[in-house]
């Protein structure tokens, strides 16, 4: 049971970082492209955090600290705050993409009424 | 003061293009010189720092003063200044420097009431690209390389039209390659525990033969793949840097997809060192095949452009080629090539568009066709023009030859000979495009120094791009004759040492 | 054993977030879409939050789950495009999906060689983060371990994802704004978006009225607090753009504008990376390395870990301000299509 557990959560992590790609690269509406590229980047931050969770941990924040009743930290019993961090960075970049994409899709739809990449194509054709 | 000179080359162009973001709203005039100022700094720092490397070696610095700690490696950030980027900091930092003084007239014609962030992303993409060659720690790569992805997704936006969609498509092409080269990031960082190259690099030998590795290495070279539009990423550079105005591919051209190259040869050299790849010939010998292939498609694809500006992107993705195939030979000369030819080709693709940005800015457009007389015209241009393709053809004493010479030195004593084929052959075909541009441009209009012949009227470009231009083709031969130098005091120690000769 | 308390849960989780994927990339309504992407940032929010990763997970929340959907409604609205045809080609998109599926294979090659999902001693959790967990106190005095990271051991890391929200707002203003005057003769105007009529949401308006001041109250909160709980710059920021979106949305946007003029809310973007920028330079200045706020202790009061707790407020500071007022203009532009008259 315990192999099984920890098997799933890497393979469904790469399910859905695999649907995020697909999406970004078959899909002809650029909006959906958009949500792919997010669901592939939220699918890499979960691989992240799950190789640095701890089992039965604490969150990262010492409490004990902040009564003033602060003695060493069992550091096995405290999240790992590295990963974390790294994704905190990566949520932001992320969304910083996002936003980019859609300026430019609201902006190619303006000139050719159409978010369908090949609708776009044969307009451009013209 | 001088062990700050490592941050210093980052800050110049970030406080720049924040203080020219900041002012674009009440002083607008201020942008272009705050940008060319904070470049200049940069310039200055990379360029004493080329010296010190030289005299005394890698220069390691600690942001927050957090360095090694016992038992637990480097815990903060680290940038390096070794041997393996410093010719190339001060080499992206020069020609951006040169770039944003090149820039102006274009900006102020072709963007004419649109400018007010142009410098500010202008100098946010140097800032970028900088950080990539100058960062010691792995995941501070994605975050810098993300700096320069959306900095050049917007100057490339700036072309309006089809613009946009060659803009969304490098948008979705260079996520993708960023994603996955942080996702292998992520395969690495979960078998070495760190993030900081020199600790990794340490770290690799200890663990053998290890899956995870071997996919996290494939991935961070897929994502830096992606970024330097190699087959078969390549789909999104020539429409790219065609639509976009000249202004930005100037500077997006010569450099974004070099630093791409240097990501590539830091984590081959460095983080897994090459006797990785000395020990997995078969991917060694599919990698060289996709180089010549992507040498030779792209030879083939330039023969049948007609667009000027198509061409020289053309002519940027089969340089990758040589770039990429060179530092997989994993051989010295193989390596030596490939280092040479990142600067040497930042150089000539620079010097490329810039002359083809002042053939724009005088005649329009950059059709084929329409060059007739070009040579009459504007004759320094050419001139530069001619020089540049000659080194890319490589005529020596450009420093075009120097690097193939290298690039072919290293195909030839790993027996690799489609690769020597492929040189040989994109050498032929840029030959025959410049024998094409050269008979359009000056054959095919009466010669007016013959009696009886109408005058053709001189139109050179302003004396602010051209001086630039002609600044760094000459710079194409200094560096050709600056080669063996250079090769000798740096280059060559950034060779691993246990590198078969 | 997975750490929430019970598996089936966990499992649960991991399940739903794999069908709103495939549901939120499949359904043809892309509203639906943007709704159902909402949706799946939830989800992971709380997978998120199981494994003890808060601050990550209250970021997603503010950032992915909010500020994104947001994003993505406001350019289907402006542009009215609600369904999207089922298109042919279906001869690449398997093409794609083999390619995908062989990449889904190779990654999971590597899976047996990875450490054991939860291993305490695992590289990753026993290499540099125990520095971090056992030093965090003594060298800056910040409980939030979280905090003290991203702020001052890597620090760095967190002054160029700031300059990321930063180059993206000025992006999308370069790529989106459009003069007035110049409309006619420039690019072909946009779909008419549906008209908007204020006077039929009363209860809209006063409620959000209401709403605003806590919602700063506690932005502000989360960004002083962020020592000592879950929070920070980012988190803190984004609640703030979003409290100042919230009127945009509710009453209209030159409601918004009149109160925050285009000017100021630019100028104000780039004033926050200024702000951290400058931090770290000061530490140059006072002798040690770019942004050791340690060496500030010879100009803020206390000792050198007192002085990193205050150099890492005032950074986050300068990160909440960038990230609000970033927030906010890329909404505008979004919403008005870069015109700046009238929007969501």
């Amino acid at each position: 049971m315990q192999n099984l557990i920890s098997n799933f959560n890497y393979v469904i992590v790469v399910i859905l970082m695999m649907i995020g790609l697909w999406s970004m690269l078959a899909q002809k509406n650029l909006i959906k492209k958009c949500i792919g590229m997010a669901i592939f980047q939220t699918g890499i931050i979960l691989f992240f955090i799950s190789i640095g969770a701890k089992d039965n941990a604490l969150i990262p924040i010492l409490t004990e600290a902040a009564n003033h009743t602060y003695h060493d930290p069992d550091v096995a019993k405290v999240a790992n705050p590295l990963t974390q961090i790294l994704m905190l960075t990566a949520i932001v970049v992320g969304v910083a993409t996002l936003g980019v994409g859609l300026a430019l899709a609201q902006k190619i739809y303006q000139q050719h009424s159409s978010f369908d990449e090949d609708e776009i194509l044969e307009n451009q054709r013209k | 003061m001088t062990e700050q000179l490592p941050i210093v080359i980052i800050l110049g162009p970030l406080l720049g293009a924040v203080l020219a973001a900041f002012t674009a709203w009440f002083r607008p005039k201020l942008s272009h010189p705050l940008v060319v100022v904070g470049l200049g700094i940069s310039f200055a720092a990379a360029l004493k720092l080329v010296f010190i490397v030289a005299d005394s070696g890698a220069q390691k610095y600690w942001l927050g003063g957090w360095g090694t700690k016992q038992g637990h490696g480097v815990v903060g950030i680290q940038i390096t200044v070794d041997h393996l980027n410093t010719l190339l900091l001060a080499a992206v930092s020069g020609i951006a420097l040169l770039t944003a003084q090149y820039t102006k007239r274009l900006v102020d014609a072709e963007l004419a009431g649109r400018q007010r962030y142009f410098y500010a992303l202008f100098s946010l993409l140097v800032t970028g690209l900088l950080g990539i060659t100058i960062t010691g720690d792995i995941f501070n790569l994605y975050v810098f390389m993300e700096i320069a992805a959306l900095s050049s997704y917007a100057l490339i936006a700036y072309g309006r039209g089809r613009a946009y969609m060659a803009s969304f498509n490098y948008l979705i092409m260079g996520t993708m390659g960023a994603c996955l080269y942080l996702l292998g990031v992520g395969f690495v960082f979960a078998k070495a525990g760190t993030l900081n190259i020199d600790d990794v690099s340490a770290i690799i030998p200890e663990l053998g033969q290890s899956q995870a590795l071997f996919v996290g290495f494939v991935l961070i070279l897929l994502g830096a793949w992606a970024k330097m539009a190699f087959f078969p990423f390549h789909g999104w550079l020539p429409n790219a840097y065609a639509y976009a105005p000249t202004a930005s591919t100037a500077l997006l051209a010569p450099l974004a997809t070099k630093v791409s190259v240097y990501a590539m040869l830091r984590i081959m050299v460095t983080v897994y060192s090459i006797d990785y790849i000395i020990h997995s010939p078969a991917t060694q010998s599919l990698v060289l095949y996709l180089s010549s292939l992507a040498i030779v498609a792209a030879s083939f694809f330039s023969l049948t452009q007609t667009n000027l500006k198509k061409l020289a992107a053309y002519f940027v993705l089969s340089e990758i080629g040589y770039m990429v195939g060179g530092a997989w030979l994993a051989n010295k000369p193989g390596l030596t090539g490939a280092m040479v030819h990142v600067v040497a080709d930042a150089a000539m693709t620079s010097a490329l568009f810039m002359a083809i940005g002042c053939i724009v800015y005088r005649l329009g457009q950059a059709q084929l066709d329409d060059l007739k007389g070009v040579f009459f015209k504007m004759p320094v241009t050419m001139a530069a023009f001619v020089v540049t393709m000659a080194a890319l053809i490589g005529v020596p004493p450009t420093c075009g030859f120097f690097s193939k010479w290298y690039l072919i030195q290293g195909a030839a004593q790993a027996g690799v000979w489609h690769f020597v084929a492929a040189l040989l052959l994109s050498s032929l075909v840029k030959a025959i495009i410049l024998f094409r541009i050269i008979e359009i441009g000056y054959n095919r209009v009466p010669h007016p120094a013959i009696e009886g012949n109408p005058a053709i009227p001189r139109n050179e470009a302003p004396l602010s791009m051209l001086i630039p231009t002609v600044a760094m083709a000459l710079g194409l031969i200094a560096l050709g004759l600056g080669t063996s130098t250079l090769v000798n005091t740096i280059i060559s120690k950034a060779l691993p040492a246990a590198l078969t000769p | 054993m997975s750490t929430l308390p019970i598996w089936q849960f966990d499992a649960l989780l991991l399940i739903m977030v794999v069908l709103f994927a495939v549901v939120a990339l499949s359904i043809r309504n892309l509203m639906g879409a943007a709704i159902v992407f909402g949706a799946y940032s939830f989800m992971m929010c709380l997978i998120w939050a199981g494994m003890g990763a808060v601050d990550v997970a209250f970021t997603e929340a503010a950032v992915g789950a909010g500020v994104s959907t947001v994003f993505v409604m406001s350019t289907l609205y402006n542009t009215g495009a609600t369904m999207h045809r089922r298109t042919g080609g279906l001869a690449f998109k398997l093409f794609i999906g083999v390619v995908v599926t062989v990449a889904g294979v190779f990654l999971l090659s590597a899976l047996p060689d990875l450490p054991a999902w939860g291993d305490p001693d695992s590289p990753v959790n026993a290499a540099v983060a125990p520095y971090y967990i056992t030093h965090t106190i003594a060298d800056a005095h910040v409980p939030n371990v979280v905090t003290s990271v991203l702020a001052d051991y890597r620090g760095f890391d967190t002054l160029l994802e700031t300059t990321v929200v930063f180059i993206a707002c000025i992006a999308i203003y370069s790529i989106l704004r459009v003069d007035k005057a110049k409309l006619e003769t420039d690019e072909p105007a946009v779909v008419a978006a549906p008209r908007y009529d204020p006077g039929d949401s009363l209860i809209v308006r006063q409620a959000s009225r209401f709403m605003v001041p806590f919602m700063q109250l506690f932005a502000l909160y989360v960004i002083a607090h962020g020592h000592y709980s879950p929070g920070g710059g980012f988190q803190g920021g984004v609640i703030l753009g979003a409290s100042l979106i919230l009127l945009a949305i509710s009453f209209d946007l030159k409601f918004l504008l009149r109160q925050w003029s285009e000017k100021t809310l630019m100028m104000l973007v780039a004033s926050g990376v200024f702000l951290y920028a400058a931090v770290g330079l000061a530490c140059v200045f006072m002798g040690g390395n770019y942004l050791d706020y340690g060496e500030l202790n010879s100009i803020l009061p206390g000792e050198r870990d007192m002085a990193r707790s205050h150099g890492i407020l005032l950074v986050e500071i300068g990160v909440g301000i960038t990230v609000m007022f970033s927030m906010i203009a890329i909404h505008i532009n979004l919403a008005s299509n870069g015109r700046f008259d009238r929007g969501l």
